[in-house]
């Protein structure tokens, strides 16, 4: 029992996580404090950390790995230069993403990729194709690049989503926006590519059932 | 019987968007996991040092611009005012339709009306559809 008659909602596997997550946040502060104390090394930590993440959500933006690396490299001197900006109102991690995406989205509107129109996306390959695990990454990469053919505002909030594994609140912090305005977005990315790909759920799931028994 | 059917049609689309949505989820969340360059850090930190031996910039000198500035503020305002004064009586003599501007200079004007009003329909509408081609992603 928790104080206040509250009891624990988290489960024995919970605690270890949230304790590391806090743990972690408490490093991240630590070398924030030393970087603007004016150790610049003491960056490194930041970038070691969190180059993972960063180059991971740039590929969702752009789906080319070295345009991603660019990408992710001034979302890191953009967090070097505004890193006394960070008000700590947020976690880190919260204001480091936020910030990035802006970077992402500013960049790609500058330079954007070259992507197919969303109706030209090619359609997934059928259940009766030979190599069915291999037509069945087909199929999941035809979603994927149908995903940047979308307009941006609702490529975004799929991109960021997905890249926070389904957590509304997290995409919509990382946005800027309401979460029911990302969800409204989000609903009518859905929306675009349930009409692009009608029959994606029969043909995925035959490709992949096949791919198991082969 | 008719509605029923409707009704029949419409609990499938729900189920069938259900199901698609459920797959786009499962295709979209498994992503593959990217494992950056060896020379990721490297770059970015010495893209860091580079920027921390650069002095930082020179600030604007305030203390010594504000007398200026607001000696000129005062010159330009006083001006403004000197001219209203002597300018205000002059204006009001003037007549609308000054008698020594010839007709024959009066239909050019009127037609740079229409020419600025044609520019300016066609900026609107290289506007326009510059918006809708940016909302469409093809920008």
């Amino acid at each position: 029992m928790q104080p206040g008659g509250r009891t624990s909602c988290l489960t024995p596997r919970r605690v270890p996580e949230l304790n590391a997550s806090t743990q972690r946040a408490n490093d991240d502060l630590a070398v924030v404090d030393r970087v603007l104390a004016g150790d610049a090394a003491a960056f490194e930590g930041i970038v070691r950390r969190w180059q993972g993440p960063l180059i991971n959500m740039a590929w969702r933006y752009c789906r080319d790995r070295g345009r991603a690396e660019e990408l992710a490299q001034e979302a890191f001197l953009r967090a070097w230069r505004g890193l006394a900006q960070w008000r700590r109102e947020s976690s880190f991690s919260t204001w480091l993403f936020a910030l990035a995406a802006n970077v992402y989205r500013t960049e790609l509107k500058r330079f954007p990729v070259e992507t197919v129109p969303l109706e030209a996306a090619p359609e997934p390959a059928g259940p009766a194709s030979q190599h069915n695990q291999l037509a069945a990454r087909l199929s999941s990469d035809s979603v994927r690049r149908a995903v940047l053919a979308l307009p941006l505002r609702y490529r975004e909030p799929v991109v960021l989503f997905y890249f926070h594994e389904m957590d509304l609140g997290r995409a919509a912090r990382a946005m800027g926006l309401p979460e029911g305005t990302l969800k409204a977005r989000l609903c009518r990315a859905r929306s675009l590519l349930r009409r692009r790909f009608p029959r994606l759920e029969y043909e995925h799931a035959a490709m992949e059932m096949a791919g198991k028994e082969a | 019987m008719n509605r029923k059917n409707t009704d029949r049609d419409q609990l499938d689309r729900v189920q069938i968007d259900a199901t698609l949505d459920a797959t786009i989820d499962r295709i979209l969340a498994a992503e593959e996991v990217l494992v950056p360059s060896s020379g990721f850090l490297a770059s970015v930190m010495e893209s860091v040092r580079e920027e921390a031996t650069v002095p930082p910039p020179i600030p604007f000198p305030w203390k010594m611009a504000v007398p200026g500035i607001l000696l000129a503020a005062g010159v330009l305002g006083w001006g403004a005012f000197e001219l209203v004064r002597y300018c205000l009586p002059a204006v009001r003599e003037i007549s609308l339709t000054p008698p020594h501007i010839s007709a024959a200079l009066i239909l050019p004007l009127e037609q740079a009306g229409w020419v600025a009003g044609a520019l300016a329909v066609s900026l609107l509408s290289w506007l326009l559809s510059r918006r809708l081609a940016g909302r469409s992603g093809l920008l």
